[in-house]
């Protein structure tokens, strides 16, 4: 069985595909091929941090706490939705999706290593990162995904301000890296 | 004709790629370093950040999702 | 004092533990959630299914909406930047395709939810996603993507991704009230045509795509040869 594996590990198109790392612009065509797909079939382009509001929000009444107030959850669909439950929800299966793809391309290409985290400053990064990420995406109507790539796919203005604000942002953010998180 | 190490294991993007860019300005020219990462982008944007530089670089997976950047300036 | 160049002599190497099995075995189970989440509905297997293309995607390209927009401020590489900006032109592309047959067949036109309104808390969440994204070393695709390589620290940002969701969704309110209300949406073919927006953008997209690289020739001073 391990010569099996070996030999698989050696074979050409297995290294093409599997080991070795696609180029920038490979990834670049394969994924708008998904992203048009996607839009294709279901009507709706790709979104991931809305998902994240729905996990917050089920969360959040798991322990008691109530949104059906809030005006971001007041629409009907926005409360079906919810009422439905994790288990019925699309954006949820594609953010879970995409958690297991990387695992599975990481895996195939055997290089999957468990990641610890290694000081107090990632801890802060993260935490700082993570909370503003969510903020803002809420305000902005979506993330790098739903706001900017679908947004500019989508022909609209928000997705071309938005970027030159993320540029603003991450222009910041590296000065901040290079002071405080290095 | 030095041998450096830098250890950037653990590190999240864009941290290896800054420590090694402010390692090599270091460097004099025929010294190598040898940059430690587990970052699966890293392992692709040290490299190529320090082939446009005009290094000689080489990449090593010295385990599952372990790598070694070597670059000689 | 010059050492003699056999550099390559390190400590032996563990050995590798060969993952492909797990590999193997981890898509049989997504098979199997995708065939079980088929039975529940179809919708929700095919949603699961482009996650999977998604993600498996994302990792193996090491495509990184982050990197795209960060790496040009860091060392002024922009290949991230021009791939991003290649499928931007795709995508344009087949999108308006889709749209434009539902406008010409007099359908409502499909994921016009996408086209957000513009007001300052555009503004403010993009500065805030972008100071965000670089600091936790990953946008939304990306920390997903990064716990899936199995990233301790993109984990610990997932869960505050999600809180930072919940607490902007709970300020929505006040923003809709006093920002966002009455902000325009703006959905270029309703300016240019769609012919010329499609023109409009293609043209912008190419621009940038030429502005990005002569920023990395300049910034880096070598000639891109990847």
């Amino acid at each position: 069985m391990k010569q099996l594996w070996e030999k698989i590990s050696k074979n050409r198109y297995y290294q093409m595909v599997f080991k070795n790392p696609f180029t920038y612009i490979t990834g670049a065509v394969l994924l708008s091929i998904t992203q048009i797909a996607l839009f294709a079939y279901s009507g709706n382009p790709w979104g991931v941090s809305g998902t994240f509001a729905n996990w917050g929000a089920w969360l959040y009444q798991l322990f008691g706490g109530s949104v059906e107030k809030w005006f971001y959850f007041s629409t009907s669909g926005a409360q079906a939705t919810l009422d439905a439950g994790i288990l019925s929800h699309t954006g949820t299966m594609l953010n879970v999706g995409i958690i297991f793809g990387a695992l599975l391309a990481t895996l195939l290409a055997s290089q999957f290593k468990f990641k610890k985290i290694k000081s107090l400053k990632q801890v802060v990064a993260a935490v700082l990162g993570g909370l503003l990420m969510g903020y803002g995406a809420r305000l902005a109507g979506g993330c790098n995904i739903g706001a900017l790539y679908s947004g500019i796919a989508s022909l609209s203005l928000s997705g071309w301000v938005f970027a030159a604000f993320l540029l603003v942002g991450a222009f910041i953010g590296s000065k901040l890296l290079a002071k405080f998180f290095m | 004709m030095a041998e450096f190490e830098l250890d950037c294991m653990g590190e999240a993007c864009p941290v290896p790629l800054m420590k090694t860019e402010k390692k090599m300005n270091t460097l004099s020219a025929g010294d190598v370093l040898v940059v430690h990462i587990d970052h699966s982008c890293a392992m692709k944007n040290v490299p190529e950040w320090a082939r446009k530089q005009g290094y000689n670089v080489e990449v090593e997976e010295v385990d599952d999702g372990e790598w070694d950047v070597i670059i000689e300036k | 004092m010059s050492e003699p160049s056999t550099v390559r002599a390190r400590p032996a190497r563990k050995k590798k533990r060969n993952q492909l099995p797990i590999g193997i075995l981890v898509f049989v189970i997504m098979i199997a959630i995708g065939l079980l989440l088929s039975l529940r509905s179809g919708q929700l297997g095919m949603f699961w299914l482009f996650g999977g293309c998604f993600g498996f995607i994302l990792q193996k390209s090491r495509f990184c909406f982050t990197a795209s927009l960060r790496d040009p401020c860091i060392t002024g590489s922009t290949s991230i930047t021009k791939a991003v900006l290649i499928a931007f032109a795709i995508t344009t592309v087949g999108f308006t395709a889709i749209k434009y047959s539902a406008f010409a067949a007099g359908l409502p036109i499909p994921g016009q939810s996408y086209v957000m309104p513009v007001s300052l808390a555009t503004v403010v969440g993009g500065v805030m996603f972008g100071v965000g994204m670089v600091i936790a070393g990953g946008c939304a695709s990306g920390t997903l993507m990064r716990v899936g390589e199995g990233f301790a620290m993109q984990m610990l940002a997932l869960v505050f991704f999600v809180i930072g969701s919940l607490w902007g969704a709970k300020d929505m309110g006040w923003w809709n009230l006093n920002v966002i209300a009455g902000a325009p949406r703006v959905f270029l073919p309703d300016v240019f045509g769609w012919f010329g927006a499609l023109v409009i953008q293609l043209l912008i997209i190419g621009c940038l795509y030429v502005a990005a690289d002569l920023w990395e020739r300049k910034k880096l001073g070598t000639t891109d040869e990847s």
